[in-house]
């Protein structure tokens, strides 16, 4: 048997030789009580000297190796012969002296392990992450030698990091796609299903996450062909999404992922939830698939007045109005549904149900939730928003399709792509910000302009139409604790806020740069808020009526952006910009989304996306790279007090922190919450409130932790002491 | 054996608002709260590790894993429920039946493991292995002879070795691989497991210590004695049963250290002075980390469900949470 990170004569249990025994020791204090911080750093010493190097090919310049990688079919060749040899062999020289240093074992490990090229036989690591940076630099610059740099740049110093499909696959000869993630409707008959199937499967094969909206779909019990008692419901559907989904992998580098949606007042809701349960049937059982619950807000009132909720049978309602179950909105037609006898309809307890849903999510983590309404008061383009996507942060308007009977399109409808990357926030500031926001933004529209989902037109569609984009964000508690405050305070929020609205302006006039360039706009600009005459709804309204903060309300952050040099936009500016896109629109339809950022946080040295750190040192469990140990950024045992984490923060101060950020981005963010074991279902049922009535969009995951009994913990462990 | 296995005598209807002794409680809301069942984790998704892994690798874990049955199955249908009619109150009785129950959903989790990764012929073979292994049976057969005999407090003391020492040498590999990236959900049944275990052996230790405060010096002197002889019986097979596991991948040192840093907590549970010193308890970190029954493991959704979800504890929202 070999081992596969230690030479098989070498004493396992010596820490000279094992590197996941030095990143361990993170989690073990040292006989004085400190956090071993070193020892992470000497594994990232030990895993490049010791792993990568020898495992590392030579070449004599930069170029011989971009030659031999594309002579052997590594590289993709189109993306280089755009550029002069000159300015390649230039480039790539200055990219492999740009200096990058990994912080953590974490990130080394999972940068070699999961995005370096590697020989086809998985024996050689064929490049660093300069060299990684430099490849997926050019291949979004398509040709532009200024743009190349300047998407380098950003990447290789940490500032921004594009999702992992476009930093895992562009540059590369034998790929995926660069788009992380989809959302596809279903529709109330069998092409559609069979369609959100096929997408599935395909989708799942080209990289990302698939969620599919079930919402659509008829209630158990209805009829078919007018035939009473047929259907069979969303369950089943569920099942066979689950096992396209762990059918189909993306060359084994992604797990197929999906979510599902449904709406909290379809009659199946209940069995939708029971799916998830610990004792569920293996019939119904279902274990790798989100789920996420799209709740209206009548669904809050009718708990409030302790009125039962009526569940309507969607095939009912797309008979009655014409149109899908999901795009009518149940809040505005609550009452005439009701008094509507040709509608079924059956009755559950609304507390009932948000007990029930908590005691799903204190079981598994599921399901998400979607925030019907808010969401769609939010949302800048003309249509109805229905669900969200496997991470809860894009928020995008779709249309129907319809099917000939062979599954050919009648109509080509509107479905989702969109392609992610995040700035550090930390870097970002000390990076002046504008740039950084106007460098990513027009390397997210590359990406968009290069994908063309063939094998899901409506997503095609969607994208050559739209262009939507997601930038998001991360290592906020990083740099908030790295700038001495503390998560959550007064300070943190105000922060929050400005950057926020400092990141949105930039990125409007990034987008409005390139309608002026491109001489367009996003397909259904004039009818988007953005179009609409300043007072009467226009988007930017909101920066110029009061209704936001556009100044520091503390003089610690005043002073803080001054420090920075990050200048802040005034209503002048807002002013001025609302003008120039009313005149020339934008060209992206949506432009932020922030995303939890698993992988790439790690591999960039930040905290995940806005959120507070999950420990001081986290504990990581990932298929592909087993149970490692994590030191939030900027940590030292000097400042440990400062990093409050997510437990000890409480889900308040998370909410406060997301409602801060939440006007500026035009899609949604995902918001994790975190709980002890010793919470309720009521605890999880306050803090969902006050997310809905904080204006919050989307919920996702629900976390739970366990502290070990007393008398049965691991001595000398850091994560078991608080 | 079952006319080994004495039945209660007495039957008195249990009321759990009136406590003799608190730790009951906390720890049977620990044990329902940590309520499983292997159905929940996706197993399957270890299978490209699997098909990756070394013939030797493969004959290894299955072995680890019968032998792992094995101890489970004494430990649901004879340890803990001969523990039932020694027990000082119902709420004890209590606890020890949910104990026996969430055994047999390990043994159990096993199966489903196994079923999952390998072929029947290969499991057939593993089960075979388990009949014929010495050491194996040797332990086992030690463990039982304990629970048959009729001395309350030398069960109890069988009962603590067995879950707090005798399952980590089987503990031991998956954990080693799951710190290794390879299959890291079958890590999260067993740390499931080892979750449940870390109770068990506390609890059943706590007990032993409250059923000494009652008896005499000359009985304290002998159960010390007996602890550390049977301790070192087991002690002696365990090495030798490790030997024969582990020699072969040249882990079996690493996993000796380990025996001393778990025969020493089974001590400290049972409320006795560490045997082995510091020095030969130096466990390879990335397996003492992992160790933690903690359920605080930040796993990613995308390849697993984790390890660290509890059953909810239902209470209806009121009125006041509603004032929007």
């Amino acid at each position: 048997m070999t081992l596969p990170t230690t030479p098989a004569n070498a004493n396992t249990n010596s820490p000279e030789t094992d590197y996941h025994a030095l990143n361990a020791m993170l989690n073990l204090y040292d006989e004085h009580g400190r956090i071993q911080f070193d020892k992470d750093l000497e594994a990232v010493g030990m895993f490049l000297e010791h792993h990568v190097r020898p495992r590392t090919p030579e070449f004599a310049s930069a170029t011989a190796r971009i030659d031999y990688l594309i002579d052997n079919d590594y590289y993709d060749a189109d993306v280089f012969a755009r550029y002069s040899r000159t300015f390649l062999e230039e480039f790539l020289t200055y990219a492999e002296h740009a200096g990058h240093r990994f912080d953590t074992f974490l990130g080394a490990f999972k940068f070699f392990r999961s995005y370096a090229l590697k020989s086809f036989d998985g024996a050689q690591y064929l490049e660093d992450f300069p060299q990684r940076a430099a490849a997926v630099a050019l291949a979004l610059a398509d040709g532009d030698e200024q743009a190349a740099r300047d998407v380098f740049d950003e990447i290789v110093s940490g500032r921004f990091q594009p999702a992992t499909p476009t930093f895992l696959n562009l540059g590369k000869a034998q790929r995926g796609e660069a788009v992380s993630c989809f959302l596809v409707r279903i529709e109330d008959n069998m092409e559609s299903i069979s369609r959100g199937i096929n997408a599935a499967l395909q989708l799942s094969k080209r990289g990302g996450g698939v969620a599919l909206l079930l919402s659509n779909l008829r209630e158990e019990g209805a009829p078919i062909k007018h035939i009473e008692n047929q259907s069979s419901g969303v369950v089943p559907v569920m099942k066979l999404l689950e096992d396209s989904f762990s059918y189909a992998n993306q060359l084994g580098a992604r797990q197929g992922a999906g979510a599902v949606y449904l709406h909290a007042h379809h009659p199946d809701i209940m069995k939708f939830l029971d799916t998830k349960r610990e004792n569920a049937d293996e019939k119904i059982r279902i274990k790798s698939l989100a789920l996420g619950v799209v709740i209206p807000d009548i669904t809050f009132e009718l708990a409030k007045r302790r009125e039962p909720m009526a569940l309507f049978s969607p095939y009912d309602v797309e008979r009655e109005y014409g149109v899908p179950f999901a795009d009518l909105g149940i809040s505005a037609h609550y009452d005439e549904l009701l008094a509507n006898p040709r509608i079924r309809r059956s009755q559950i307890d609304a507390r009932e149900f948000f007990t029930t849903l908590a005691q799903i999510q204190f079981e598994s983590g599921y399901p998400y939730i979607l925030f019907e309404d808010t969401a769609n008061r939010a949302n800048p383009i003309s249509g109805h928003i229905t669900m969200s996507n496997l991470c809860s942060e894009i928020l995008q308007v779709q249309e129907p399709s319809t099917y000939h009977e062979d599954l050919s399109y009648a109509h080509i409808g509107r479905d989702v792509s969109c392609n992610l990357g995040s700035l550090n926030i930390a870097r970002a500031m000390d990076g002046g910000l504008a740039r950084p926001v106007r460098t990513a933004v027009r390397a997210l529209t590359a990406v968009a302009r290069h994908t063309s989902i063939d094998a899901v037109p409506s997503i095609r569609r969607a994208n050559d139409e739209g262009h939507a984009i997601g930038l998001g964000q991360m290592n906020l508690h990083g740099f908030l604790v790295r700038e001495g405050i503390r998560y959550g305070s007064a300070e943190a929020l105000d922060f929050t806020n400005l950057y926020f609205m400092t990141v949105a302006y930039h990125a409007y006039a990034a987008s409005h740069e390139l309608a002026v360039e491109y001489g367009r706009a996003f397909t259904g600009f004039e009818t988007s808020a953005y179009a609409k005459a300043p007072g009467d709804g226009n988007h930017f309204d909101q920066y110029l009526d009061g209704s936001l903060d556009i100044a520091p309300r503390t003089a610690r952050i005043r002073a803080l952006f001054e420090r920075f040099d990050v200048a802040l936009p005034t209503a002048d500016d807002w002013r001025a910009l609302q003008q120039e896109v009313m005149r020339d629109g934008i060209y992206n339809q949506y432009l932020q989304a922030v995303p939890p950022t698993g992988s790439i946080s790690y591999i960039n040295h930040a905290t995940s996306s806005i959120h507070p750190i999950a420990s001081k040192i986290e504990i990581r469990k990932e298929g592909k790279i087993g149970r490692m140990y994590y030191p939030a950024p900027y940590m030292t045992n000097e400042n440990l007090d400062y990093y409050d984490d997510a437990y000890e923060v409480g889900w308040q101060a998370i909410v406060d922190t997301y409602a801060e950020a939440t006007p500026h981005v035009d899609q949604g963010l995902s918001l994790t919450l975190f709980f002890p074991d010793t919470a309720t279902t009521r605890d999880l049922n306050k803090a969902q409130i006050y997310a809905w009535r904080k204006g919050i969009k989307t919920l996702y995951y629900i976390r739970i932790r366990q502290q070990a009994l007393e008398g049965t913990e691991v001595e000398g462990c850091v994560s078991c002491t608080l | 054996m079952a006319p080994h296995v004495k039945l209660i005598d007495r039957v008195t209807a249990i009321n759990w608002n009136r406590l003799d002794d608190e730790k009951d409680l906390e720890v049977w809301d620990r044990l329902t709260g940590n309520f499983w069942l292997p159905e929940k984790v996706p197993v399957s998704n270890d299978i490209p590790d699997w098909r990756a892994m070394s013939d030797a690798e493969h004959t290894l874990t299955m072995r680890v894993f019968t032998g792992l049955t094995l101890l489970d199955t004494i430990q649901g249908t004879v340890g803990a429920v001969s523990l039932i009619p020694d027990a000082l109150t119902p709420h004890e009785e209590a606890v020890y039946t949910n104990i026996a129950f969430m055994e047999s959903v390990h043994a159990k989790s096993y199966s489903s493991i196994f079923s999952t990764l390998c072929s029947t012929r290969q499991i057939d073979e593993a089960f075979d292995w388990s009949e014929r292994n010495p050491h194996l049976q040797r332990k086992a057969q030690i463990v039982l002879d304990y629970y048959e005999g009729d001395d309350p407090l030398k069960r109890k003391v069988a009962s603590t070795l067995l879950e707090s020492f005798l399952f980590y040498s089987g503990f031991y590999l998956p954990m080693y691989f799951s710190a290794h990236a390879k299959l890291t959900n079958t890590a999260d049944v067993i740390r499931l497991i080892i979750r449940d275990e870390a109770v068990h052996g506390y609890y059943i230790g706590y007990k032993y210590q409250k059923g000494l405060e009652a008896a005499g010096d000359a009985k304290r002197a002998e159960m010390e004695q007996y602890t550390y002889d049977l301790l070192g019986e087991l002690y002696e097979n365990e090495v030798e049963y490790t030997h024969s596991l582990y020699d072969e991948v040249g882990l079996a040192d690493d996993v000796e250290q380990f025996l001393h840093y778990n025969a020493n907590k089974a001590l400290m549970n049972l409320g006795y002075p560490a045997l082995f010193p510091a020095e030969i308890c130096d466990v390879n970190p990335a397996i003492l980390a992992a160790l933690s029954p903690n359920a605080d493991e930040n796993h990613d959704f995308f390849s697993g469900s984790g390890s660290s979800y509890v059953m909810g504890k239902a209470e209806e929202t009121d009125d006041d949470d509603w004032d929007f």
